[in-house]
């Protein structure tokens, strides 16, 4: 029995340190080591249980043996440990802060967007979008022009009626609304548009905006409203923007100005 | 031979004889029960042993990770395997310590003198978590990507120093150029080590107090020798946990991350769900109240609410449990054997409640999958989950305090008829006498 069981064992982990040489299937490497271990576990608990030992060998608990009052270990003994130590000490804690501090000073966190007043909207592939180019109920991601992937500037862009904006109607001409993609709640991108009733979702806490109403959180965790890209249409007919968003992208924090 | 000879090589030296003599021959207590822990530390042994191997493989910089950890796919046998093992004992791993844990809560092990390692653990499995969430966040993959953005989000809610502590780990805003490295760093070095250090805490304390146990003397350890008893038992223990794993990495595949693509900030893969271990915390940012205060004019994140002060919450109840608990009971005194669950059935209603508590939080982390299925709107589950949470948490403790209290009530009835051992105890005078000992 044991002899078989670990002859098992060798065979099983030479098959399969041989299978993986030979670039077998994961599956077949993976379960020819799981099979040598399982030998070994079967032979280990196999010849626990036939050692047939008492399990009710003894041995003393003892307590700590606690120090009597006046013969307790103390730093303050012969003067050499004042309380000014502790001070000290705390002083030592305490400047340490100052270069830790110092670590998150390092970058400088840029306020805002690389969207400016008369950048084209483009696709993520680099293509500059006309008004008509989106269709009805149609949405994408953009970016400010030449700069595709910048940080925090992903829009997305969608086309409604023509009308059909609730708030700030100039900022959507021709129906082309555009709003930050990055969730003011935990920063998810919020992926998802349904036409039907003008909803954004994220998909990460199930978030949704209203568009109609400059993307104000109307379920979900969020409370603030996606940032709006104010649109107008440039001299060349392209969609270009009127500046950076309507106000700061992505979840807040304490410091920000909200 | 040759063992013989390395053996009084160090002995002659270091006197190690004498203490491996002591090792061997000490009495451990035995339980089913007492090998969940071992169980965790053998998925940690797994983790060190791949997780060397994959630093060898991974490249942490942006743009060189993913196709890193995509290189391990299915043709690199070896490669897909170690990472499959890794990230598979990674997910084993904090099970096991949850399910030790308790264990060690419901049969009360937790009592003087033992709080000092009730804390090591609740550390432990609070690194384990944070250890499992940088390394899922390695590979830079669309779903993992997202997951660190939400983590980052919370971590930018922490009061005044959260920017601070976002810039200092993205190397500015997010995400930033070192995040991955940093993200790095800290799961390779900085949480394994403190696991490393704490788990040689835990376990040296174990050694020193000595296991708990269910004979009721309090004045003896009653169990099996280290050697070879307890050796074979733990080579077994070590031997199901490789096998278990193994096995799943090598069926299921786990975090298939060519199916997600590469992390772009503004892609995301729907649905987008966590690993499990983090479900509970994702699952408390769905649920959590669209409200954003504001403090003295500073505008407090709602993410703030559900991500820190309810986490915090419940880790601060866990670690003065058992101050909380000696005060219910009345009881400071010191306790080396284990009650059985029923014994105070309170508590089983305390631990009933906080894990319902998880399983409804880690339940609303997928309430869009649950509410496509079910075709029900999200917002209806959302209040079925607030409302479980809140009301459901506590039904689920008073049905768990009623049934304990039967069942101690049933114990108490059968309890004289419960076999009797009998011990032999050194007394002062250096004999032995007997003593009966009732298993619990
Ligand atoms: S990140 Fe969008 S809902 Fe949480």
């Amino acid at each position: 029995m044991n002899t078989t069981l670990l002859a098992t064992a060798i065979v099983a982990a030479l098959a399969s340190a041989g299978a993986a040489a030979a670039r077998a299937d994961p599956a077949v490497v993976g379960l020819l080591a799981a099979l040598a271990f399982a030998a070994i576990t079967i032979w280990a608990g196999s010849a626990a249980l036939a050692l047939r030992a008492p399990d009710d060998c003894t041995e003393p608990r003892q307590r700590p043996a606690i120090a009597q009052p006046g013969n307790e270990p103390t730093l303050t003994r012969g003067g050499v440990f004042g309380r000014i130590w502790i001070f000290a000490i705390g002083a030592f804690g305490l400047a340490t802060i100052v270069p830790i501090v110092s670590l998150g000073r390092r970058a400088r966190v840029a306020v805002g967007t690389v969207w400016t007043a008369g950048a084209r909207v483009v696709t993520e592939q680099g293509r500059p979008l006309r008004p008509d180019d989106i269709a009805l109920g149609g949405v994408t991601t953009v970016f400010p022009e030449g700069h595709v992937g910048a940080q925090d500037a992903a829009a997305l862009l969608i086309r409604v009626e023509d009308n059909a904006m609730l708030t700030n109607h100039a900022w959507a001409p021709r129906g082309n609304v555009a709003f930050s993609k990055i969730c003011t709640h935990a920063g998810c991108p919020v992926a998802i548009y349904r036409h039907a009733d003008y909803m954004l979702y994220c998909p990460c806490h199930q978030s949704q905006f209203s568009v109609l109403f400059g993307a104000r959180p109307v379920a979900g965790p969020a409370t603030r409203a996606l940032p709006q890209l104010k649109l107008a249409i440039g001299p060349d007919g392209y969609l270009v923007a009127r500046g950076d968003f309507s106000g700061p992208v992505g979840p807040d924090d304490w410091n920000r100005p909200a | 031979m040759i063992t013989r000879r390395v053996g009084r090589f160090f002995d002659e030296r270091l006197g190690t004889g004498a203490v491996l003599r002591a090792a061997f021959k000490k009495i451990y207590p035995d339980h089913w029960s007492f090998y969940l822990g071992e169980f965790a530390l053998y998925c940690f042994v797994l983790l060190v042993v791949t997780g060397v191997w994959l630093t060898f493989v991974y490249d942490p910089s942006t743009t060189g990770a993913y196709p890193s950890v995509l290189a391990l796919g299915r043709n690199d046998p070896i490669g897909y395997l170690i990472r499959q093992v890794h990230h598979w004992s990674a997910v084993v791993f904090v099970a096991a310590i949850i399910v030790h844990m308790a264990r060690i809560f419901f049969t009360a092990a937790f009592r003087k003198p033992r709080e000092i390692n009730w804390i090591i653990g609740i550390l432990l499995l609070v690194l384990a978590s944070l250890t499992g969430f940088t390394g899922y966040s390695l590979p830079n993959d669309a779903l993992s990507g997202t997951g660190l953005r939400i983590g980052m989000s919370v971590a930018l809610s922490m009061p005044f120093i959260g920017a601070w502590a976002s810039n200092l780990v993205n190397g500015g805003a997010y995400p930033g150029p070192l995040l991955l490295p940093h993200i790095y760093t800290i799961h390779v070095y900085f949480l394994p080590v403190l696991i490393a250090l704490l788990l040689s805490l835990h376990m040296g304390m174990l050694v020193l107090q000595k296991h708990t146990q269910f004979a009721r003397d309090e004045s003896v350890v009653v169990g099996r020798r280290f050697f070879p008893d307890y050796f074979l038992r733990t080579i077994a223990a070590f031997g199901a946990t490789v096998t278990v794993v193994v096995a799943l990495a090598a069926v299921i595949e786990i975090n298939p991350i060519e199916r997600f693509g590469e992390y772009r900030y503004w892609l995301v893969p729907n649905p987008a769900t966590p690993d499990w271990y983090a479900g509970w915390l994702d699952g408390a940012l769905r649920l959590g109240p669209a409200v954003e205060w504001r403090i003295f004019g500073h505008p407090v994140p709602a993410v703030f609410w559900p991500g820190l002060v309810l986490p915090g919450i419940a880790l601060m109840v866990i670690v003065a449990w058992p101050w909380i608990d000696a005060r219910l009971t009345r009881d400071t005194a010191y306790h080396d054997v284990l009650v059985p669950p029923s014994a105070a059935p309170w508590r089983v209603g305390v631990g009933a409640a906080l894990l319902t508590a998880g399983v409804v939080l880690t339940l609303a982390a997928t309430d869009d999958q649950q509410a496509l299925a079910l075709h029900v709107p999200i917002a209806a589950l959302v209040t079925v989950d607030r409302l479980a949470f809140a009301f459901g948490t506590i039904a689920v403790g008073l049905v768990a305090t009623v049934f304990a209290s039967n069942v101690r009530a049933r114990r108490d009835r059968h309890g004289a008829e419960s076999e009797r051992v009998i011990v032999l105890v050194r007394n002062e005078q250096g004999g032995f006498e007997e003593k009966p000992v009732r298993s619990a």
